[in-house]
This record gives C-alpha cells, sequence and structure tokens, in this order.
C-alpha cells in the first residue's frame, strides 16, 4: 500500500508541477494577451473611425474657415492677401472673359462671313432675276405684239364670217327657192309619169288586144288549113325522154345571152326551154326554134347577179340563186316573182327544189336552208360548216351538198341536222350533177377536175381529168348527159370537154368560147348541149 | 483559482494515502486541467498583407485536438492571406507537421518537450503536406475519428463489449463533455468503459508507443500475468520495446505519459484508467534523455 502510495503520490506530484510549470504561468499572461488584442483591434477600429471623424471636421473646418474669414478683416496683411486673392481671381475672370470674347470675336467673324457669301447668293440671285425680268418683259411685249396681231386677224376673221354670214342667208333664200321649185318639178314629173303609164297600159291593152286578134287569125286560119303533121316539127317539145345520146359536134347557135357574164344554164324537163342567169340580175328564158335561140320572157326581180337556176318538176316554177343573199322563186306562165326568200347571210350558191312544195339552198355563210313554199318560210337549217358551193336533191328528202372543205356531206330532212355521211375528196367542189338513174354523183373539183362517185358504194368509180383542163370558177359546173354515159364540164381555157365513162377518157373537145366556161347544160333529150361563158355568150352545140 | 488547487493539493497532502479514491480523482481532475500555451505564428511567406501578423497566443487543453481549438486563431490570421490562394488551415513546428489526429499532450510531449514555453507553432494554408497529414474538413471528422479510436480500446479491453451496449445517446454525452469540458459529464459515461472488475476486467491494455521519427508501436499486452500478478510498466515496455530493455537505452531514455514521467513499477491496470487519453488509449512518448532540469 505504501508503495502503492509512493507511487501514486509521485505521478501526482509530477502532475501538479507539470500544470505548475506549464500552464499556471501563462494562464494570466496568454489571457491578458487575449484581452489586449481584442482591445487593440476595438481601438484601431475607433481609431480608423476617428481618424475618418478628424478629416471631416478638418474640411468642416476649412469651409467655415472661408466663410468666417471676412470677420477677421482686422489684420492687415491678411486683408490685403484677401483682397490679392480677390484680385486674382478677379483678374482670373477676366481672362476667362477675355478668352469668351475672342471666341466671341471669332464666332461673329464666322456668322459675317456667312453673312457676306448669302449677300453674294443674295446678288447673284437679284442679278439672275433681273434678266429674267427682262426676258419676260421681252416676252411679254411679244405676246402683246401677238395679241394685237391675232386681235387684228381675228377681226378679218369676223369680218369675213359676217360677209360669209351674209353670202350664207342669201344661198339659203336661193336653196330654199330651188326646193320649191324642185317640189313642182317633181310634181309636174310625177303626173308625167302617171300618165305615160296610163299610156303604157293602154299600149299594152292594145298589144294584148292585137295579139289575140292575131292569134284568133291565126288559130282561124290554123283551123282552116289542113296541116300534116310531122315528126321534125316536134322535136323541140318532146318530153325529156332520152333516145339516144349524141355527142355535139359543132356550135349550133352563138349569141349574147346577157349584158355581162353569164353564171348559169339549165335546160327545163320537157327540154323545150333553157334558163340563163347573170351578172346582170336577170334569167333569160330562151327556146331553140330551127336554128336559132329567141327569147321567150325575161325574169326581173333580183338584186344581185344569178348563181343558179332550176325548174321545177311540173315546169311550172324556176327558182334562182342569187349574189343578194336571198332566193326567188317564179311562175314560167305568168313570168312573174312568186316568191323571194330571205335569210342567209351570204351569198347563195345553189337552190334547188326539194319535192314539191320545197326548195333548198346552199350559201357562203356555211348554212343550208329549206324553205315551205306553202308557208314562204324558213322550215329548217342546217349548220354545215363550211361554206356550199353546190347541191342536189334526191327522193325528194335527202340533200347531197359539196363545200368547200373538200367535202361531200349527205342529209336527210326529215332526221336530226347532222350529216348521215360524208367523203372527203382532193380538191373544193364547185358543182354536183346527179345522174337520172341516181346512182352516180359527178363532182367538180377545182385544180383538180371531175370525179365519179358512185353513191352505192360511196366511192370515187371514175376520175376525169385531162390536158388543158381546169375548172375556171368556184361555181363552174359539169354536167352528165342524160343517159349518163358522158360527162360534160367548161374549162377556163374556154373549150367544153365531152369525157366518154365507159373509157375514162375524153371524147371530145368543143372550142368556140372566148372566155372562162361556166356551166354547161344536156338537152334531157340527149340531142345538145348548151354552155355559157364569163363573156356574154351562149353557145348552143347540137351535131347536126 | 491557482491558490484554490495548490491548497487543495496540500490538504490532499496532510490527508495521506487515505482517502485513494480521492486521489484517484484528483489526479484524474489534474490531468482533465493539464494545458499548453501556444504560441501561433503565420508561416513568413504567406503573409498577403503588408505587415506580419500578431503572433495568436492559446492555452489548450492537452487532451483535445488542434482543429477543436484553433477556430480564433484561424479567424485571425485569414485576415492576413492571400483570399485566392488558400487551402486548410494546417500546424507545423520546427520543419514538422503536426498531425491533428494525436491528442495536443502527445504532440507536445513528442516535439515541444525540450522547447521553452510557449511553444511556437507556425500556420500553413498552402502547400498541403498531402503525404504526412490527413485532411480534416470539419468537427464532425474529429468526432469519428475520437469515437472509432474509443471503440478499437474497448474492442481491447473488453471484446468491444461495453462500447456496443451503449446508445448513441451515450456516445454523443462523451463526445459533448468532452468537446465543453465538462468533466463530470465525460466520466459519467467513461467510467463505465474504464470498468476493470469481475468478469468486465480488462482483456488487454490499449497503448502506443511513441518515438520521434518512428512509426507507434501497438501491440497486444495483458495487464495481469498468468499468475495474478499485475504487471508494471516496465513489464509493458519490455514486451512492447525489448531493444529498448536489452541495452542501458531506457537509462537514457524518458518514458513520458501526459508529460509525466510515471514510476517504471506502476501498475499498468491503474495507468490505463487513470493516465490515458479521452479516446482510452495510453499514450506513451520514448525521448532521448537530455540534461534538463528536472
Amino acid at each position: 500500500m505504501a508503495t502503492t502510495g509512493e507511487w501514486k503520490g509521485n505521478i501526482l506530484f509530477q502532475l501538479k508541477r507539470r500544470n505548475h510549470k506549464q500552464s499556471e504561468p501563462f494562464q494570466a499572461i496568454i489571457q491578458t494577451n487575449n484581452r489586449l488584442q481584442q482591445q487593440s483591434s476595438h481601438l484601431h477600429s475607433q481609431n480608423v473611425h476617428l481618424q475618418v471623424e478628424i478629416e471631416r471636421l478638418k474640411e468642416e473646418n476649412l469651409s467655415g474657415q472661408i466663410r468666417g474669414e471676412p470677420g477677421s478683416g482686422g489684420h492687415n496683411t491678411h486683408a490685403l492677401e484677401q483682397k490679392l486673392y480677390k484680385l486674382q481671381e478677379e483678374l482670373t475672370e477676366l481672362h476667362k472673359k477675355r478668352g469668351e470674347n475672342a471666341q466671341q470675336i471669332i464666332d461673329l467673324n464666322a456668322l459675317l462671313q456667312e453673312k457676306e457669301r448669302e449677300l453674294q447668293n443674295k446678288d447673284n440671285q437679284l442679278s439672275d432675276m433681273l434678266a429674267n425680268n427682262l426676258s419676260l418683259k421681252q416676252e411679254q411685249k411679244n405676246l402683246q405684239q401677238s395679241m394685237t396681231e391675232l386681235e387684228a386677224t381675228n377681226q378679218m376673221l369676223t369680218d369675213e364670217h359676217q360677209a360669209l354670214q351674209m353670202v350664207f342667208t342669201a344661198l339659203e333664200e336661193k336653196h330654199r327657192k330651188l326646193n320649191d321649185d324642185y317640189r313642182e318639178i317633181l310634181d309636174r314629173w310625177l303626173k308625167y309619169k302617171a300618165q305615160e303609164a296610163d299610156d303604157i297600159n293602154e299600149q299594152n291593152k292594145q298589144f294584148f288586144k292585137h295579139r289575140q286578134e292575131k292569134l284568133q287569125k291565126e288559130l282561124q286560119e290554123a283551123a282552116n288549113d289542113k296541116v300534116q303533121i310531122d315528126l321534125p316539127d316536134a322535136e323541140g317539145f318532146t318530153p325529156g325522154v332520152c333516145l339516144s345520146v349524141t355527142i355535139p359536134t359543132r356550135a349550133h347557135n352563138v349569141f349574147d345571152a346577157h349584158s355581162g357574164e353569164v353564171y348559169s344554164v339549165q335546160w327545163n324537163n320537157t327540154g323545150s326551154l333553157f334558163a340563163t342567169g347573170g351578172a346582170d340580175r336577170k334569167i333569160n328564158l330562151w327556146r331553140n326554134i330551127g336554128g336559132s335561140c329567141e327569147t321567150k320572157g325575161v325574169l326581173l326581180g333580183s338584186n344581185a347577179g344569178i348563181t343558179s337556176v332550176e325548174f321545177s318538176q311540173d315546169d311550172s316554177q324556176i327558182v334562182g340563186a342569187s349574189n343578194d343573199f336571198a332566193c326567188r322563186v317564179w311562175a314560167i306562165g305568168t313570168q312573174r316573182l312568186q316568191l323571194t326568200l330571205t335569210g342567209h347571210s351570204g351569198k347563195v350558191l345553189s337552190a334547188k327544189f326539194l319535192g314539191d312544195s320545197k326548195v333548198v339552198s346552199g350559201s357562203y355563210d356555211r348554212t343550208l336552208k329549206v324553205w315551205d313554199l306553202n308557208s314562204r318560210s324558213c322550215s329548217k337549217t342546217i349548220f354545215a360548216g363550211s361554206s356550199c358551193n353546190d347541191l342536189v336533191t334526191l327522193h325528194g328528202t335527202s340533200i347531197i351538198s359539196g363545200h368547200f372543205d373538200k367535202r361531200v356531206r349527205f342529209w336527210d330532212t326529215r332526221g336530226a341536222d347532222t350529216s348521215i355521211n360524208e367523203i372527203l375528196l382532193e380538191g373544193r367542189l364547185t358543182s354536183l350533177c346527179l345522174a337520172p338513174d341516181r346512182t352516180q354523183l359527178l363532182c367538180c373539183l377545182k385544180e383538180i377536175g371531175l370525179k365519179v362517185i358512185d353513191l352505192r358504194m360511196n366511192q370515187v368509180s371514175h376520175t376525169l381529168t385531162a390536158d388543158g383542163f381546169k375548172v375556171g370558177c368556184d361555181w363552174s359546173r359539169a354536167v352528165f348527159s342524160p343517159d349518163a354515159q358522158y360527162a360534160a364540164g367548161g374549162s377556163s381555157d374556154g373549150s367544153v370537154y365531152v369525157w366518154n365513162l365507159n373509157k375514162s377518157r375524153v371524147e371530145r373537145v368543143l372550142k368556140e368560147h372566148s372566155h372562162t366556161v361556166v356551166a354547161c347544160a344536156w338537152n334531157p333529150s340527149g340531142t345538145s348541149l348548151v354552155s355559157c361563158e364569163k363573156g356574154k355568150k351562149v353557145v348552143l352545140w347540137s351535131d347536126y | 483559482m491557482i491558490n484554490f488547487r495548490s491548497l487543495w493539493f496540500q490538504v490532499n497532502i496532510t490527508r495521506g494515502g487515505r482517502l485513494t479514491m480521492a486521489d484517484d480523482r484528483e489526479i484524474l481532475r489534474e490531468i482533465w486541467e493539464g494545458k499548453v500555451p501556444v504560441c501561433f505564428q503565420l508561416a513568413q511567406e504567406e503573409v498577403y498583407t503588408g505587415e506580419q501578423p500578431d503572433p495568436f497566443f492559446l492555452l489548450v487543453p492537452r487532451l483535445s485536438y488542434f482543429p477543436l481549438v484553433t477556430d480564433k486563431v484561424l479567424r485571425h490570421m485569414m485576415k492576413h492571406v492571400d483570399p485566392e490562394h488558400h487551402g486548410e488551415m494546417w500546424l507545423e513546428f520546427d520543419g514538422q507537421p503536426l498531425k491533428w489526429h494525436y491528442p495536443i499532450g502527445v504532440l507536445f510531449d513528442l516535439y515541444g518537450m525540450s522547447t521553452d514555453l510557449p511553444w511556437k507553432l507556425t500556420v500553413h494554408f498552402q502547400n498541403f503536406p498531402e503525404e504526412e497529414l490527413l485532411r480534416c474538413s470539419s468537427k464532425e471528422v474529429v468526432q469519428s475519428h475520437f469515437i472509432s479510436v474509443v471503440k478499437e480500446a474497448d474492442a481491447l479491453k473488453h471484446r468491444g463489449q461495453v462500447i456496443n451496449s451503449m446508445q448513441k445517446k451515450d456516445h454523443s454525452t462523451l463526445w459533448a463533455g468532452f468537446m465543453n469540458d465538462k468533466f463530470d459529464q465525460f466520466w459519467s459515461v467513461n467510467k463505465r468503459l474504464m470498468e476493470n472488475s469481475g468478469e468486465k476486467a480488462f482483456m488487454f491494455v490499449p497503448f502506443r508507443i511513441y518515438r520521434a521519427d518512428q512509426i507507434p508501436v501497438q501491440k497486444l499486452f495483458k495487464p495481469c500475468a498468468d499468475s495474478g500478478e499485475s504487471l508494471t510498466l516496465r513489464h509493458l515496455l519490455k514486451t512492447a520495446v525489448p531493444e529498448l530493455m536489452e541495452t542501458d537505452a531506457l537509462i537514457s531514455s524518458r518514458v513520458l505519459i501526459q508529460g509525466i514521467e510515471p514510476p517504471l513499477d506502476t501498475p499498468v491496470c491503474w495507468l490505463s484508467e487513470h493516465l490515458s487519453y479521452p479516446d482510452n488509449f495510453l499514450h506513451i512518448c520514448l525521448m532521448p534523455r537530455v540534461e534538463v532540469e528536472s
């Protein structure tokens, strides 16, 4: 236990000494040190604070001194110093002012220069204006002068006008007088005309009477004479039955049919008459008696050239197409115009009877029109699409038309307005001719020649051409012979070519015309051929 | 305070060995009160502002660790270093970086025992010696280090039974008592760790022997011989550092515990119970004996 106490005491002692040596002496010092350090830092910050305060106060003091200086003016030197300072300040101010003034002078100088420049500008402008003014004055003078001139002219013109006015009044007076005279003369002329008409009527009456008497006398004479009737006398009046066709060999008769171009020629159905239409707006009826052709009448009423003529089935009427856009129907018996069918808006190139009471016409207005002769109006208009140069009718209902666009179109008037069929050929169609047996169609093509279409096949069966044969115009008409063995067509060289269809070659060339041959027509009896030309001539050909 | 303490000392002396417990407690108290005066100075080359800052003086407890007491120093020195380039603060004495995870008393016994007081330490903020020191980012790191050492000590003493039977709250109380210099609060928990009777007797004594420039020595050492005889400090040294005992090197060495040289025949058990640091380890420093005034 004692040993235990010994080492324990030793340890305790050592510990106490340790603490006594190591910590106790320093405790107070370090505490003081720490406190002092703290104080020091505190004082330091306070010091800084005070420094700032001092600075502030110093500044305040300085300003206060400056303010408070005058109060202590008792000190001489100080006052003088003050004064000096003030003067210095004043001097500085004056210097500053001088500088400002100098600057002002410079500014003003600049301003002055600018003003001078402006002045110069104004001067220039002024001189310009003066010059301008001068020129304007000159101009004004000129204008005044011209004005006086114009006034003088005006005066003169006014005078002239007055003079003319006077002349005009005089002339007007004269005109009125003349008008009166004219009316008087017209009245007188009308009176004369009426008288003349009466006279003509009287004469006509006289003429008819005379003719009737003559006829009566002749009839009487005829009744008295016993005449042996022989066949040759009745030749011209045989009905259109063809016994045999002979190709004409010579010009039987040549005569002037119209006063201008002859456009068309057509025989009637019996072959006793033929009609010609011409540019002189007339249709002439002719009869071949013996060696010469006699006129049987003139059908008037058209306002332009006749382009086509055709007789009705019973030969009682004739239809003519005209360049005045109309078709007309005349009665053969009275030779009077019966109907005028208007409605086309172009030249009518062809008009044909369609059955008993209808007419169909083809025009340059690219339509075909069907006319009802009983109601005297257009019953149907067919829009064909191209100018129609010629057409033929078939069975009273069908129409075949030849067009400018090289097509032959087939129509049925009972059905729709569209074409039933069409055939395209190589050239413009100028005419169509239907063979009597209605199986073949002769087409005349410009610049090509003649083509024969077989209507049962709708095909070209023959092509007829010849050296020198040239279709003369857009309405040149070529025809079949009555037995459809031959075809005849006029050429621009004045010849009439006759082709043999069986041989498909030219049978004969007839030369007599001196102008382009326009149309031909074969006598239904087959013994003669008539042709017309662009001159006035019509030639009747026969073989005897 | 000093007067009172010396008075108390005298009283104990007069009473003799009669009040053993009171003596033991007084020793514990003296150890608890142990402090070292330290003078902190900023390293010359790290002064950023024009003038060298004033040195900072502190009386630091021997049982504590540096990171727990240097807050004021850090605040004082920070004003004078380059704000752009400064890292964690570390301390150096005479070219030797100081390990923060050793108690301050150990560091002082090891390096500062032979210098004049106060102990002059140099404060660094740059060139952290990564090779020698551990980083210490906060006080929680110190706490976890402390608790882990306590656990190690208990593992040696009681196979870790005592520390493991404690609650989290007890650990906190232990740490708080240590941190806040509350002797009674600390010992209310620590006495359970120091239990050394019956089946709670120490298995081994947790100790470490430090020598300058050498790795600390730590070995298993039973406080009592198989014969039941309690072993002394001499036995311990013979077991742990036999080379020291064979020669008469022991004569030329000082065996320092808590800054004192306890007699070599002091029982190891008592040493462990009373002279251990709060981490329950007996930190023994072996120093070459220099002729100093004893």
